[in-house]
């Protein structure tokens, strides 16, 4: 009977978790021994409800459907395939789905060529951590604002016992449904060395790197207007609210990415924390843009005049976090070398965590005056009919301070409860300081 | 396994629950809560004695008035001085000899003739114009090459129907009132438009700018003689009086060199206070204006009734100016002595006297305005705060370059803190209704931001007697019922007067503190019978405790079409 078994689909509603592909295996498993077939299927729900305490603008308490997915794969000789699904609000979202094909060499390396629609290599060691093994509810800020998701691209890995070299090229569109342009192209890459690697102890330290040249936006003005945005909720599923770290960055041409990470654990013990940092360049069709205001007497006469009341320049942003957790008791922590993270609780157990992160979207010119009634930055320190165009960006920083504990009954089901405070700073919200809320899930990962 | 997944979904439910109960009262951005409880940066005291230059419930008459007469000229101000307006409101722009005048529009195309007279084009008279300048022995003054060549630059900085663009002689020569008779057919007056448009002539065979003979382009010199009952100077064919000349310190230049010399206003009395060098003036033209010595340009108005109210100019957006009209501005008023900060009114003078206006002889007798950050930066410059100064609020989508984008409570602080720091002692919201139907900027909670901040709230522009009775709270418990959150701030207590239909003490909100009305006649009747205006006993609401007295304000409202005959039109 156990071939013919499907499993009843749990989630009819689930919301889209930033992306990342499951760490654990589809639990029900269905073997065809005379094909060398291998099937899974499995379930992923996760149901979180939030107090928020804030100074001024209000959040959202309440409780909400986080995550709910159906994910299969299927195994056949070297070759691997996956894909999950969500039903966010009743409707399909696509997840993860990709092909792998894997060999093992003669000392003991995996060599991984991986094609379709998943994490990028160089998203963040957070955002390749599935959140069903996170030990917090959600991701740490930083890697959701500075971060990336899922592109669809192909990948090749590495991977020995010291090693991983994790890189590929990817497009940021999967649809190709950009309004104007093309899907953009990006090449990200994520490198660990593991000096101590057992199956106790890990102590990993790796780098990652991300290019990106953005290739989709909408004609304005008949001019091709490339935009990324970045942003972050503050660190919960119920209201996902970004508004108060968010910037949006209109005439984006090349990021850059770069991140450092550290991983340790032992069997009672562990602490990870990245580096991130983000360049963006920008470019616009100047010429055209001005061309198009010379369609009244007020012109600005002439293109350098129009260039210097509308400058561009490139922006950096960077943040970080730190984790840490103690198991008080339950199986000790185990490292996932395929993926270079830490795997989740298995079985029962009990652990105490906390988490320090920092999000910095500000990149503010010295001196400029903020209006909060304008939302806009003023380059000589005061208020100006025009020119007034500042380059600088108020997109937010936040502090976030998260102290949680998680219970796991089995290695499938799991409550988790955890307190932040975060303290933000971001001028056009000048009356949100203090946030404080109070989360708590419960997680059903098979 | 069943016995652990039977746990788990036990405490979830339980933690589903207490949470989801939380949610029943789910908080929501609420503007009326916030303008509470958010921080508004309050006026200082020295601030706040220029406020108290100016009267409460101040009536402003907007351009005199856009419903009875030709906006911003002589007959809509003389018709507001005589109706009992506090203020005669206007908007100020440059011409390119630097004379400031009123227009309120970015160009003149509206409220003038001057597509009719100019087209498009630098004035087809504009060489005879250089050539009217004649020295003592009759000759011309400017070479014809010295003209061609300034022609020539003429007609590159020119941009057409702008202010800037065109000498005051030459704006002379247009009819500013014919347009209101074109586009007001029930309110025409054929006295509003002018008999002949003006035209260059040739005099003992000298060019010779003729001015038209109707209503002007006014001059912020005309508004503030209207205000003093002056009239202009007429001769008899009904041309107004006003010659020009050479100024001394440009008699010996050719244009090229004027052009080149060309130099921004230097600040009476603070030689270190001048306009930036992108004022590009060829202000070499003096005209006989005159000043409060003496002036050929004014004669007494024989139908002034002796109401002598003050005047509310605006600086309008900085891209229709030369960077210096502020400068300019504050040596006009000091050349007619209507500058306070050097010449000071008397302390304490009344700004009622025996039933007629006179806030033109207060400290309160101008009170500046802009929605512009630049003119608000450059008069505080200027000013120094030592004026009454208003900033306008508008809003659109999109934001224009001068809007609030956010009008918010968190906005709205904002916008009051940076005014406050630049010298702004008013706040000067947009109101909705009719015929105007402007966005709604003074809803209770904005007039509560900005009384908590100790300014005053001069909403613009009122067209009926609805308006008035939605913003002085006539709906809002008058009947001490339908209290609001905002009364422990707004509520006024007015005693019966002899002119109030009420014959009690009423307490109830108000929504402001003055008012840009089209229509004084109205505005002033409803003051008057409300209790609001000729009362000994009002409650001073930015001195709680003390009373103010405009009781000696005229009680009478003169009939307006009466008033636009007796003034001749």
């Amino acid at each position: 009977m156990k071939k013919y078994i499907l499993m009843p689909v749990l989630a009819l509603c689930a919301m889209s978790a930033a992306a990342q592909d499951f760490d654990s295996k589809p639990t029900v498993t269905i073997d065809n021994e005379q094909e060398d077939l291998r099937f899974t299927v499995g379930a992923r729900f996760m149901a979180d409800a939030a107090y928020y305490n804030t100074d001024f603008t209000p959040m959202k308490s309440g409780a909400s459907i986080s995550d709910a997915r159906i994910r299969t794969s299927l195994n056949y000789k070297d070759w691997y395939f996956y894909a999950d699904f969500g039903f966010g609000g009743g409707k399909f979202s696509q997840k993860n789905i990709f092909l792998q094909y894997s060999k093992e060499d003669s000392r003991g390396g995996t060599h991984a060529i991986k094609g379709g629609y998943y994490s990028d290599p160089a998203g963040t060691m957070a955002r390749n951590t599935s959140l069903g093994s996170y030990h917090f509810i959600s991701r740490a800020g930083a890697a959701n604002a500075l971060g990336e998701g899922r592109e669809l691209g192909v990948s090749y890995k590495y991977n020995n016992d010291k090693f991983m070299a994790y890189q590929g090229v990817f497009t940021e569109n999967q649809y190709n449904k950009q309004e104007a342009g093309f899907n953009g192209v990006v090449v990200a890459g994520r490198y660990i060395y593991r000096p101590i690697a057992t199956e106790d102890q890990t102590l990993a330290v790796g780098a990652n790197v991300r290019y990106q040249h953005v290739g989709g936006g909408i004609t304005e003005k008949n001019v091709l207007k490339k935009t990324i945005k970045l942003g972050q909720t503050m660190e919960t599923f119920v209201d996902e609210n970004e508004a108060f770290v968010s910037a949006s960055l209109p005439w984006a041409e090349n990021v850059v990415d770069a991140g450092a990470e550290v991983l340790y654990h032992n069997q009672k013990f562990f602490a990870r924390g990245e580096y991130l940092y983000k360049h963006v360049t920008k470019k616009r069709d100047s010429k055209t843009l001005f061309d198009a205001t010379n369609n009244s007497i007020d012109t600005w006469g002439t293109l350098s005049a129009w260039e210097a009341a509308n400058p561009l320049r490139a922006n950096n942003f960077h943040g970080g976090y730190i984790e840490a957790g103690y198991m008080i008791f339950g199986n000790p922590y185990r490292y996932d070398s395929q993926n270079g993270t830490l795997k989740g609780l298995t079985g029962r157990s009990l652990e105490v965590v906390a988490r320090f992160n920092y999000t910095g979207l500000n990149d503010i010119e010295k001196g400029e005056y903020f209006s909060a009634g304008r939302n806009q930055y003023y380059p000589n320190g005061k208020m100006e009919d025009w020119p007034y165009n500042s380059t600088s960006v108020g997109g937010g920083a936040v502090r976030s301070y998260t102290l949680g504990l998680n219970y796991s009954f089995n290695k499938f089901a799991q409550v988790m409860l955890d307190y932040t405070y975060h303290n933000l700073s971001k001028d056009f919200l000048p009356n949100d300081k203090n946030f404080h809320q109070v989360q708590a899930r419960m997680q059903f990962v098979f | 396994m069943i016995k652990s997944l039977y746990k788990a979904g036990l405490v979830g439910i339980a933690a589903l629950s207490v949470f989801a109960s939380c949610s029943e009262e789910q908080e929501f951005t609420n503007e009326n809560r916030d303008a509470k409880r958010i921080e508004v940066q309050k006026i200082s005291d020295e601030m706040a004695k220029v406020r108290d230059y100016v009267p409460l419930y101040a009536c402003v008459a907007h351009r005199g008035s856009t419903y009875w007469a030709p906006e911003e000229t002589e007959s809509a101000w003389r018709w507001a001085r005589n109706m009992g307006a506090d203020y005669l409101e206007s908007d100020l722009q440059a011409t390119k000899d630097g004379v400031v005048l009123a227009n309120h529009d970015e160009n003149l195309k509206r409220t003038t003739n001057i597509e009719d007279v100019f087209s498009d084009e630098v004035p087809t008279t504009r060489k005879d114009f250089y050539r009217s300048f004649r020295n003592a022995d009759g000759s011309q003054h400017f070479s014809e090459a010295d003209i061609a060549e300034q022609y020539a630059r003429d007609l590159k900085d020119f941009r057409s129907n702008y202010t800037l663009s065109y000498y005051y002689a030459e704006l002379l020569m247009l009819d500013a009132g014919k347009w209101f008779n074109d586009d007001n057919k029930e309110m025409q007056r054929p006295s509003f438009a002018a008999k002949h448009n003006g035209k260059m002539i040739e005099v003992n065979g000298v060019p010779t700018i003729q001015y038209a003979d109707g209503q002007y382009v006014s001059a912020l010199q005309d508004q503030i003689n209207y205000a003093m009952g002056n009239k202009l100077n007429r001769d008899a064919e009904g041309r107004r009086v006003l010659t020009y000349k050479i100024k001394d310190e440009y008699k010996d230049m050719t244009l090229a060199e004027i052009y080149k010399a060309a130099k921004p206003a230097v600040k009476n009395g603070d030689e270190s206070v001048k306009g930036s060098k992108a004022s590009k003036y060829m202000d070499f033209v003096e005209y006989s204006f005159g000043d409060k010595n003496g002036s050929t340009a004014y004669v007494k108005d024989e139908v002034d009734n002796g109401n002598r109210p003050g005047i509310y100019p605006e600086f309008k957006e900085s891209w229709l100016n030369p960077k210096d009209i502020e400068i300019r501005v504050y040596n006009i008023l000091d050349d007619w002595g209507w500058n306070i900060i050097t010449k000071p009114a008397q302390a304490n003078a009344p700004f009622y006297v025996n039933g007629k206006v006179n806030v033109g002889n207060t400290n309160g007798k101008v009170i500046l305005q802009t929605f512009s950050f630049d003119a608000l930066n450059r008069a505080y410059d200027v000013f120094k705060g030592q004026i009454p100064m208003c900033y306008l609020l508008w809003i659109s989508k999109p934001a224009y370059a001068t809007d609030i984008a956010y009008d918010t409570p968190t906005g709205y602080a904002d916008f009051i803190k940076y005014a406050q720091d630049h010298g702004a002692h008013i706040i000067g919201p947009a109101i909705s209704g009719a015929p105007n139907n402007y966005p709604e900027m003074n809803k209770p909670w904005q007039a509560y931001m900005i009384r908590k901040s100790g300014m005053l709230n001069h909403p613009y522009s009122f067209d009926s007697d609805a308006q008035m009775k939605k913003y002085m709270g006539y709906f809002v418990n008058f009947w001490g019922e339908n209290p609001t959150e905002f009364d422990d701030l707004l509520n006024v207590t007015v005693q019966p007067t002899a002119f109030t239909s009420f014959k009690e003490a009423s307490t109830h909100p108000i929504y402001m503190d003055g008012f840009f009305t089209n229509r004084s006649e109205i505005s002033l009747h409803y003051m008057i019978e409300n209790g609001f205006r000729c009362n000994a006993k009002l409650a001073h609401p930015f001195h709680p405790g003390q009373m103010y007295d405009n009781s000696q304000a005229p009680s009478v409202v003169p009939n307006a079409d009466n008033v636009l005959n007796a003034l001749g039109y």
